[in-house]
């Protein structure tokens, strides 16, 4: 599989998902229009990844500064979609990096946490 | 028009508006307010928390409007399918007893007042921690709904309110109604 990249808009945030390194990173503010027209094809791509690796340990980083109630919501999908594939025997660990100054940030980050069976979810703090 | 531009700024000044924008709302521009505003709140050292607060709420509700204002511009207004038309709104951002606030209005039908009226009273008396429960059973229970948001909006905007939001329709005529919502951070 080719890595996806895009490039971080005003709005919508930076994908660097480097399969060879089994490093997935999104990072930066998202806001959308349109959530799904922008997610869809990250998902598909995010599905596609999942269902080729093996036993590899995977590392996905949210690092967000922030983002809106539907991207929350496409988030929850991803974190779902992982969430079922740990259950089925893959290795992903999330990465949740917060500016320590941003209490929503946390608050939101431990309710993904909270919401999930499987997946292991980590907050990191950060200074910037 | 407005004869005095000056006196009409100093009031503005005066009742300490940040922001008064008043026509038609694009992605960009909700870009360009919420981004300006946090660069003055920067600047001013106000605290990351409530910088970040007032950004969310501007952003839901300028999304909103884009997403949901009845007064629209465009070639040939399909009722049924209003995208990819210009939506129109007024939002304005001030401060006043120590509070950031922010107030949003659209056109809305009358027809859909009633249940407006009833998704917004539900989470105008919710505490922190319910709305923080619906928040999260509204995000996986609207799953598979076919929606350009969430639906998570009004709930959001309350989450990050300091004060209970307050709203309430104004009836223009038999078919449309005004709708504002003002927000306390």
């Amino acid at each position: 599989m080719d890595n996806l990249v895009l490039n971080a808009t005003k709005y919508t945030p930076e994908i660097f998902f480097d399969y060879e390194k089994n490093l997935l990173k999104i990072s930066g503010k998202s806001y959308p229009e349109d959530t799904s027209q922008f997610y869809t094809p990250i998902i598909d791509a995010l599905e596609k990844y999942i269902d080729e690796i093996q036993d590899q340990n995977v590392n996905l980083v949210f690092d967000i500064i922030y983002f809106n109630s539907s991207t929350s919501k496409v988030f929850m999908d991803i974190f779902d979609l992982l969430d079922g594939a740990v259950k089925e025997g893959k290795n992903i660990v999330v990465n949740w990096e917060y500016n320590k100054e941003n209490d929503s940030l946390l608050e939101y980050g431990t309710e993904f946490k909270e919401d999930l069976k499987y997946l292991p979810f980590n907050l990191q703090p950060k200074d910037d | 028009m407005i004869d005095n531009l000056f006196q009409f700024k100093e009031q503005l000044n005066t009742d300490n508006i940040i922001f008064c924008i008043n026509g038609p709302f694009t992605q960009e521009l909700t870009s360009g307010i919420a981004e300006s505003l946090k660069q003055k709140m920067d600047l001013e050292e106000v605290s990351v928390s409530t910088t970040m607060k007032l950004f969310s709420v501007l952003v839901e509700k300028a999304q909103n409007i884009i997403h949901y204002s009845v007064e629209r511009a465009a070639k040939s207004i399909h009722e049924d399918e209003p995208t990819g038309t210009l939506a129109f709104g007024i939002i304005i951002v001030g401060y006043e007893n120590d509070h950031y606030y922010i107030l949003g209005g659209n056109k809305v039908k009358n027809i859909h007042v009633k249940a407006l009226t009833e998704k917004l009273s539900l989470v105008q008396k919710m505490n922190k921690d319910e709305l923080k429960k619906y928040y999260n059973e509204q995000r996986k229970k609207e799953r598979k709904e076919n929606h350009k948001g969430a639906g998570l909006g009004f709930i959001e905007i309350s989450r990050k309110a300091s004060s209970p939001i307050e709203f309430n329709f104004q009836k223009i005529d038999d078919t449309y109604s005004f709708f504002n919502i003002t927000t306390i951070i």
